[in-house]
């Protein structure tokens, strides 16, 4: 178990899988120099970087607001001191006062113990933005370790999990390095289990020419949330919509966003826009993932290196308009079971989708409870931004992650009788909530939003 | 020791605080908002982010949320400062006449400056204090502090003792009309005259080498975080335009006529 001085981390990846995702690794003596050269580059650029290291006035608002800090009550996970450990080093080499005064403004030299804090605890952060929303002056914690692990991927270090993913992304353009044909047969699959299930026909269109809808599940959704895609297929069949799921690029997540805003999201980002040109769509629709919407609705605008000639929205905004404007028939008593909602942190805080997904789940279950806080001021389930380390100590970690997720849970009485339903529309929050329901015991059974869109549809 | 103080050192401050914060704002423009971080919910146009910002900066709504013991120090503190502010721009310029404005006689006014001053000079003293104890008591907080957090309180609770001396101790009392004469001095760039009041009061004199120290670190400090706030929020609080909802070639009454998704012969529950 990989271990540096006290600090956790998750297992990195070899020099040879990093050179998978065309990062040449910087030799260990070369690697402060780097970091201050990469970071004086950045600096540069990003405002909201610079924002966060020249305006806090390190009040401490942030640190009840943040889950991983109560979780794990390490010091350093305290937002504006996980952003301290680059800012020390930021003062250092980039203020007067740094300069001049060092220690007594809290600067530092950068050295290898500095970097490997970087690497501990700025993937501890869920990217979560709760302390963005807490600060007084709204300064994004997020931005910081964005920008860390950007400057740890150029110097060769980044988590096994996050490499794979963003190596399979670029060979067949998803996350889980399914192929075509392995799409085609799962889509066939689950053809059949809806037919059996609910008795409904359902086709699932791959690539099929002169579409005007581009639907873009989430990788995840084929193996281990069959019900959201299934939802999906009965909704846009129900609907009459002429729809299509790319195989290019079948992967509404964007691991990108989470270590590489360079090449590895901006390539995914060419995928869709390539998909979209050659079939000929009219309107992209992103299916259940919350990173991979924030980096779709907020990062592609500006990612995109051409015209983007396609509206793209949400599922449960589409969901959303075709129950308030009364076109779809749902059966709420289909859904026998009290459920709760947790509120996927990039949707809430950074994609504004907070009424939708409540306008969706109560047309679609009888005996629906609100979790607070909620909203804008949700809790993360603990494994934002993909920190879903398997290697037994990180495990431990997910645990402490989730702890204030499951207190939570549990003051809505759902899981009172063992038969909740916890809904979590992201890939990434029912990756953590699966095994995280079960550790804190917690009654209720995970599920997607367009899950109970599916079982609640009335055909006739 | 108290002419350079009073006569030479202002003009050092001004230049230093001006190109400061000059080349702080500078630093900022130069890098770009690269990527949209607007924060949920959503503000729809300018003037709801003009509302936002308004109860930010007027009331600190966030904080007021995020953590009231701390508000409570926080607001007091930089309110009566503010009011302080404004009190020593207006009092000394009008003498203590600034109340006339709003329909009180002169002596009233002055009154109501002296009164009004005092307390606020009194409270800002207690705020700070607060804030550092809360600082130097709460174990979260005390991990987020460096030492210059506590100089920059300390600096400042002196600041204010010093100011609250002046009005408390009639003995070392500094009039408006003493102080206007000095500044008009400065202003003017004449010489102080070796028998201004000013050069002979020494808490007056450590008040203003104090605020002049306050005012040389500012740029190089987190008390930047003044204008800071403005330019977060720039970045986090933005207006942003919903795509209209709604797919193309979608007909669900026809759709649902058709029957799609039923197979041939039932099925259906």
């Amino acid at each position: 178990m990989p271990t540096y001085k006290d600090m956790v981390q998750p297992v990195r990846a070899s020099e040879a899988e990093m050179r998978k995702i065309h990062i040449e690794p910087v030799p260990d003596d070369q690697k402060c120099e780097k970091a201050i050269q990469y970071l004086d580059e950045i600096r540069k650029k990003y405002r909201s970087f610079v924002m966060a290291m020249e305006s806090c006035v390190k009040c401490g608002a942030c640190a009840e607001n943040c889950h991983t800090y109560l979780g794990t009550k390490d010091p350093r996970n305290i937002p504006t001191n996980r952003a301290e450990l680059i800012r020390k080093i930021y003062k250092r080499y980039f203020t007067l006062e740094g300069r001049w005064f060092g220690k007594l403004v809290g600067a530092e030299d950068i050295s290898l113990d500095v970097i490997e804090e970087w690497y501990s605890y700025f993937y501890q952060c869920s990217q979560c933005r709760r302390c963005a929303m807490a600060c007084p002056f709204g300064i994004d914690t997020c931005e910081v370790t964005f920008i860390g692990r950007q400057i740890l991927h150029w110097l060769g270090i980044v988590p096994k999990l996050h490499m794979g993913v963003g190596a399979a992304m670029e060979k067949v353009g998803n996350h889980t390095g399914l192929p075509k044909p392995g799409i085609v047969d799962t889509l066939e699959f689950l053809s059949e289990e809806i037919m059996d299930e609910f008795g409904v026909e359902v086709n699932f269109p791959v690539d099929k020419p002169n579409s005007d809808i581009l639907y873009i599940p989430s990788s995840a959704d084929y193996l281990l949330n069959p019900y959201t895609l299934m939802g999906a297929g009965m909704y846009f069949t129900y609907i009459g919509a002429n729809w299509t799921i790319p195989s290019t690029v079948s992967e509404a997540g964007n691991f990108g966003l989470l270590f590489d805003q360079y090449f590895t999201q901006r390539h995914n980002v060419t995928r869709l826009l390539d998909a979209a040109q050659n079939l000929g769509i009219k309107k992209i629709v992103w299916g259940e993932c919350g990173h991979g919407w924030r980096a779709a609705k907020m990062y592609i605008p500006s990612l995109a290196d051409r015209p983007v000639n396609w509206p793209i929205t949400h599922i449960h905004d589409e969901v959303a308009y075709h129950i308030r404007t009364n076109q779809l028939k749902l059966d709420p008593n289909k859904v026998d079971h009290p459920t709760t909602l947790h509120d996927p942190c990039n949707y809430t805080r950074a994609c504004d989708l907070q009424e939708n997904l409540r306008t969706v789940i109560k047309a679609c279950v009888a005996d629906f409870r609100e979790m607070y806080p909620n909203k804008e001021r949700t809790f993360c389930c603990g494994g934002g931004s993909a920190i879903l380390f398997d290697d037994p100590e990180m495990y431990q970690r997910r645990i402490q992650l989730s702890a204030k997720k499951a207190e939570l849970v549990r003051a809505t009485g759902v899981g009172k009788d063992g038969n909740g339903y916890l809904c979590a529309p992201c890939s990434i929050c029912k990756a953590q909530l699966y095994p995280m329901v079960e550790e804190h015991e917690l009654g209720v059974e995970v599920k997607g939003l367009i899950d109970l869109v599916g079982k609640a549809l009335v055909w006739k | 020791m108290s002419w350079f103080i009073l006569q030479v050192l202002p003009y050092i401050t001004v230049t230093v605080f001006t190109l400061g914060i000059l080349y702080r704002l500078g630093r900022w423009a130069g890098a770009r908002i690269v990527h949209n971080i607007t924060l949920a919910p959503f503000p729809q146009n300018n003037s709801q982010v003009v509302g936002i910002f308004a109860t930010e900066v007027i009331f600190f709504r966030s904080l007021f949320k995020s953590d009231f013991a701390l508000w409570v120090g926080a607001w007091v503190m930089h309110i009566a400062l503010f009011s302080v502010i404004g009190g020593h721009l207006m009092g000394i310029y009008t003498l203590g006449k600034q109340f006339v404005y709003i329909g009180m006689s002169e002596g009233l006014s002055e009154a109501m400056s002296s009164l009004l001053g005092t307390t606020f000079g009194i409270v800002v003293f207690f705020a700070l204090l607060y804030l550092l104890f809360r600082r130097m008591s709460i174990q979260k907080v005390k991990e987020v502090t460096v030492t210059s957090d506590y100089l920059i309180l300390i600096l400042l609770l002196s600041i204010v003792t010093a100011g609250d001396i002046m009005r408390l101790v009639p003995s070392l009392s500094m009039e408006y009309a003493p102080a206007k004469e000095y500044v008009t001095y400065l202003v003017m760039l004449q010489p102080i005259p070796a028998t201004a009041e000013v050069l002979h009061n020494v808490i007056f004199v450590i008040h203003l080498l104090l605020v002049q120290l306050l005012l040389i670190i500012f740029p190089f400090s987190k008390l930047m975080h003044i204008l800071g706030m403005f330019a977060e929020r720039w970045i986090i609080n933005r207006p942003y335009t919903e795509p209209a909802p709604g797919l193309p070639n979608v007909d669900v009454p026809a759709a649902r006529a058709a029957g799609l998704g039923l197979p041939a012969e039932g099925g259906v529950e």
